[in-house]
């Protein structure tokens, strides 16, 4: 994560139109938000494409961003999933009534975009909630990770880990519970 | 459905915070939003719970080029030259390659043959010879006449009308421009003068606005349309609204 200390500061001067401070901003965010993006297209050219938007996005709405909701990065980095997510799931619909153009190979190798478990087990770590987490079974673990960082829906991981798509559902509900008492329960204020 | 209810609030927000929420769903989930302050803070409450998540995400340098084309975006005449755009004509058979419509073939080119003569009218002035990436509609009349031309850089955020025949609007009622998507109702954009030429400003970038509209008309309201109106009368000019890029 880069250090958020200056975020704050450099997006309210955004709101003033500060193009200096947008850079700096930009500088300071765009690995981490292209990489979000990446993990969830997989297609350098598309996350490319919605860090664009994102940042167009960041520049005209900064004003919007609540500091009682999040940090600037949080905020941002939702600004890229939903776009990257709308674009995957675009593409689908399309993919499913038209021939596709080009195929959907990723440009950049898997291995950049990070694993899944792996990048989950060492967030945990960071969070100092890895042992509660731990009281998840593994693989409702991965099916939560696999619709955070693949922005993958049920149908999806349910196909990715043969499941019946009900199981799926609800291995994710209780990753997200587990989530939220573990977070609960190590006192990370206000959630 | 009363989507405001704890439990189902509480869920639709862990799903779409998660991006599990796919499609109408989702859709409808972002109208909700929109309109409550609950919903939004349910979400944002989900959005920093799964923030652990990125604590150890490891970040990757975007393209080359990546920052130029973002300000190009937001600053083309300032910070850099427009990125060169495909030839006109390129574009303008790009647009109208599947609509074998002769009026459509008809007034696009009288438009952007008038916009290549006269860009100043519609605020598309350029340092070269070229327009930039806009949308445009060239609205007439029911016997065909052009009344209004209406632009906005693909980028930005504000579009221009200018009023090339009087419009007589009846008193009391004021001139409303609407933006009619390819699938969805109308929505509107903001008035036209009688005469004369205005800029109206808008609320998202046009490219986000405008990007699914077909058409652009016109009609005579009570009063300017608030957001999510519909149209109360039926429209005295309409037009096409063309991606020219």
């Amino acid at each position: 994560m880069p250090s958020a200390d200056d975020l704050p500061h450099l997006l309210a001067c955004v709101t003033l139109r500060d193009r200096a401070a947008f850079e700096r901003l930009y500088r300071a965010t765009c690995g981490h938000l292209f990489s979000v993006s990446f993990r969830i297209l997989r297609n350098e050219s598309r996350a490319d494409e919605v860090l664009q938007e994102a940042y167009v996005n960041i520049w005209h709405n900064a004003g919007a961003y609540n500091a009682g909701a999040g940090t600037p990065m949080t905020w941002m980095i939702n600004i890229v999933r939903n776009k990257s997510i709308d674009l995957l799931r675009s593409r689908r619909t399309e993919s499913e009534t038209t021939s596709p153009l080009d195929d959907d190979t990723p440009e950049i190798a898997d291995d950049a975009a990070g694993d899944p478990q792996q990048l989950m087990s060492n967030s945990l770590v960071k969070a100092r909630i890895d042992d509660c987490m731990s009281a998840l079974p593994a693989v409702q673990r991965q099916a939560l990770a696999l619709a955070y960082y693949r922005g993958m829906v049920h149908t999806d991981i349910a196909q990715a880990l043969s499941a019946p798509l009900g199981t799926a559902k609800g291995w994710v509900r209780r990753g997200l519970e587990q989530l939220r008492s573990c977070l609960e329960a190590a006192g990370v204020s206000g959630l | 459905m009363n989507y405001l209810l704890p439990e189902r609030l509480d869920r639709l927000a862990r799903e779409y915070a998660l991006g599990t929420l796919a499609g109408r769903a989702r859709r409808r989930f972002e109208r909700v939003l929109a309109a409550s302050p609950a919903a939004t803070m349910a979400v944002q409450t989900w959005q920093q719970r799964l923030a652990v998540l990125d604590g150890a995400n490891v970040a990757l340098a975007p393209p080359v080029g990546n920052w130029t084309a973002i300000q190009q975006r937001l600053f083309p005449p300032a910070q850099a030259p427009a990125a060169a755009p495909r030839g006109f004509l390129q574009g303008l058979l790009g647009v109208l390659s599947g609509r074998a419509l002769g009026g459509v073939l008809a007034g696009v080119i009288a438009c952007a043959v008038f916009l290549r003569l006269q860009p100043g009218v519609a605020g598309l002035e350029t340092q070269g010879d070229k327009l930039p990436e806009s949308y445009v509609g060239l609205l007439q009349d029911a016997s065909g006449k052009p009344v209004v031309v209406a632009s906005s850089r693909r980028h930005g955020d504000v579009l221009t009308v200018k009023v090339l025949q009087p419009i007589a609007i009846p008193p009391g009622r004021v001139a409303e421009l609407w933006a009619l998507p390819k699938n969805g109702a109308p929505f509107p954009v903001g008035t036209v003068p009688a005469k004369g030429s205005a800029r109206i400003e808008l609320y998202e970038p046009s490219e986000k606005v405008f990007s699914s509209v077909q058409d652009l008309g016109v009609t005579f309201e009570p009063a300017q349309a608030a957001p999510g109106a519909k149209p109360s009368t039926p429209f005295v000019l309409t037009g096409h609204c063309v991606k020219v890029w």
